[in-house]
C-alpha cells in the first residue's frame, strides 16, 4: 500500500507554513500560530459575524439567518432557564459563548481539510477548567463557606464518612469527564472518517474488482458524516447543559433534591 | 499509539506520538484559546447578545401590543354588535307597532266605507221601495179609472143610461 493510513495525522498541531518561528515566548514556552490557531480565529470570526450581521435591530420578521441566530440565542436561554432557573440567566453570555464556540469548532471541523479545534484535549480541558472555576467562584460568592455543603448529602453521619469523599472525588473529576467526553467524541468521529477515507483510496488504487468495492466505504463515509453532524451539535449541547447543571448546583446546592 | 509519520512538517517538534497528547503544543493551544474565546465572549456579551435580545424583546412587545389592539377591537366590535342588536330589536318593535297602527286605521276605514256603502244601499232600497209604492198607487189609480170607464160603458150598454163619472167613481169605490 503506497498510501499509508495515517488517521491521526489530522490531529497534528503544527505551525502554519512559513510561520515556523515562534511569535514570542511565554515563560520560556514558544508560541506558534498553528493550523489550530487559524481555525480558532476562523471560528470566532465566523460565529461573531453570523450572530451579529444576520440580526438587524427592529427587523421583526426575521430572515433565514436572523431566525437561526435567534433560535440559537433562545435555545441557550431556555436551556439555562430550565436547568438553573431565573438567577442562572446572569451567566448567559458565558454559557452562550461556550456553546457557540464548541458548536462552531465542531461544525467547521467537519469541513474537509480543516482542523477540529475540539479534538484537542488541551482545548477541551481548558474550557472544562474554566467552567469548574466559574462554578467554584459562583458557589463561594453565593453561599460563602456554606458552598462546602455541596459535598455533604442528606445522610446519617456514618454514611457521610463514605459519601463525602465520593462527592469530593466526583466534583474533582468533572473537568476530566466534561473535557474527555467532547475530545473523545470528536477524535473518534474524525478518526473513523479518516480510516474509511483511507479504505476508499486504498481500494480505489488497488485496481480490478477492488476499485468497484471502494464504493462501500464511500457510502459509509456519507453515513458517518451525517452522524458526525449530529454528534457535533449534540456534544456542544451536552457541554452547555452540563455547564448549566453544575452552575445550578453552585447556585442552589442540593435544594432540588 | 505510535504510528509512522512520513510527513516531515516544518514544525520543530518531535515526530510520532498521539498528537493531542504532545505537550509541547499546549502553550500555543492555550494561548490562542484564551485570545479567541475572550474575543468571542466579549462580542457575544456586548454586541450579539443585546442585539438579538433587542429584536426578540421588540417582537414580543409588538406581538403583545397587537394582541391588545386586536382584543380592544374585538371588544368594540362586540359592543357595536350588541348596539346593533338593540337597535334592530327597537326598529322591529317600532315596525310592528306601525304595522299594527296601519292595520287598525285600515280596518277603521274599511268599516267606515262599509257603513257608508250600507247606508247608501239602504237609502237606495228605501227610494226603490218608495218608487214601487208610488207605482203601485198609480197603477191602482189606473185600475180604478179603468173600472169607472168600464162601469160607465157597461151601464150604457145594458141600460142605455148615461152615468156620470162621479157616480161611477162612487159606485166603484163602494164595490
Amino acid at each position: 500500500m503506497a498510501m499509508t493510513l495515517t488517521p491521526m495525522e489530522q490531529f497534528e498541531v503544527k505551525p502554519l507554513a512559513g510561520m515556523d518561528h515562534p511569535l514570542f515566548q511565554i515563560a520560556g514556552h514558544p508560541i506558534y500560530f498553528t493550523n489550530q490557531s487559524l481555525l480558532m480565529v476562523l471560528v470566532v470570526i465566523v460565529a461573531s459575524l453570523f450572530l451579529t450581521l444576520t440580526v438587524k435591530p427592529g427587523r421583526l420578521v426575521p430572515t433565514r439567518g436572523q431566525s437561526m441566530a435567534e433560535a440559537s440565542y433562545e435555545f441557550v436561554a431556555n436551556m439555562i432557564h430550565s436547568a438553573t432557573g431565573e438567577d442562572g440567566l446572569k451567566y448567559f453570555p458565558f454559557v452562550f459563548s461556550l456553546f457557540i464556540f464548541v458548536l462552531f469548532s465542531n461544525f467547521l471541523g467537519m469541513v474537509p481539510g480543516s482542523f477540529t479545534v475540539t479534538s484537542q484535549i488541551a482545548v477541551t480541558f481548558a474550557l472544562a477548567c474554566l467552567v469548574i472555576l466559574l462554578v467554584i467562584v459562583v458557589g463561594f460568592m453565593k453561599h460563602g463557606i456554606g458552598f462546602l455543603k455541596l459535598f455533604v448529602p442528606h445522610a446519617p453521619w456514618y454514611l457521610l464518612i463514605l459519601l463525602i469523599p465520593i462527592e469530593v472525588i466526583s466534583f474533582l473529576t468533572r473537568p476530566i469527564s466534561l473535557s474527555v467526553r467532547l475530545f473523545a467524541n470528536m477524535l473518534a468521529g474524525h478518526t473513523m472518517l479518516a480510516v474509511f477515507a483511507g479504505f476508499v483510496v486504498a481500494l480505489g488504487s488497488a485496481g480490478g474488482i477492488f476499485t468497484g468495492l471502494a464504493i462501500a466505504p464511500m457510502l459509509l463515509i456519507v453515513a458517518i458524516m451525517l452522524l458526525e453532524l449530529l454528534v457535533a451539535f449534540l456534544q456542544a449541547y451536552v457541554f452547555a447543559i452540563l455547564t448549566c447543571i453544575y452552575l445550578n448546583e453552585a447556585l442552589h446546592l442540593h435544594d432540588h433534591h | 499509539m505510535a504510528e509512522p509519520l512520513q510527513t516531515s512538517t516544518e514544525a520543530p517538534k518531535q515526530e510520532g506520538g498521539f498528537p493531542p497528547f504532545k505537550t509541547e503544543t499546549f502553550p500555543s493551544q492555550i494561548f490562542w484559546l484564551v485570545i479567541t474565546f475572550a474575543f468571542l465572549f466579549v462580542v457575544l456579551w456586548r454586541v450579539a447578545g443585546p442585539r438579538i435580545n433587542g429584536v426578540i424583546t421588540s417582537r414580543r412587545g409588538a406581538i403583545n401590543s397587537d394582541i391588545a389592539a386586536a382584543e380592544k377591537a374585538r371588544g368594540e366590535a362586540e359592543a357595536a354588535s350588541a348596539a346593533y342588536q338593540v337597535a334592530l330589536a327597537g326598529a322591529r318593535a317600532r315596525a310592528q307597532g306601525l304595522a299594527e297602527e296601519n292595520r287598525q286605521t285600515l280596518n277603521a276605514e274599511i268599516a267606515k266605507a262599509k257603513a257608508a256603502a250600507e247606508a247608501e244601499a239602504a237609502k237606495a232600497m228605501a227610494a226603490a221601495d218608495a218608487r214601487i209604492a208610488a207605482t203601485r198607487v198609480e197603477a191602482k189609480g189606473h185600475v180604478v179609472k179603468a173600472a169607472e170607464e168600464a162601469a160607465i160603458a157597461i151601464v150604457a150598454r145594458l141600460t142605455g143610461e148615461a152615468v156620470s163619472p162621479a157616480e161611477a167613481a162612487q159606485a166603484v169605490k163602494e164595490s
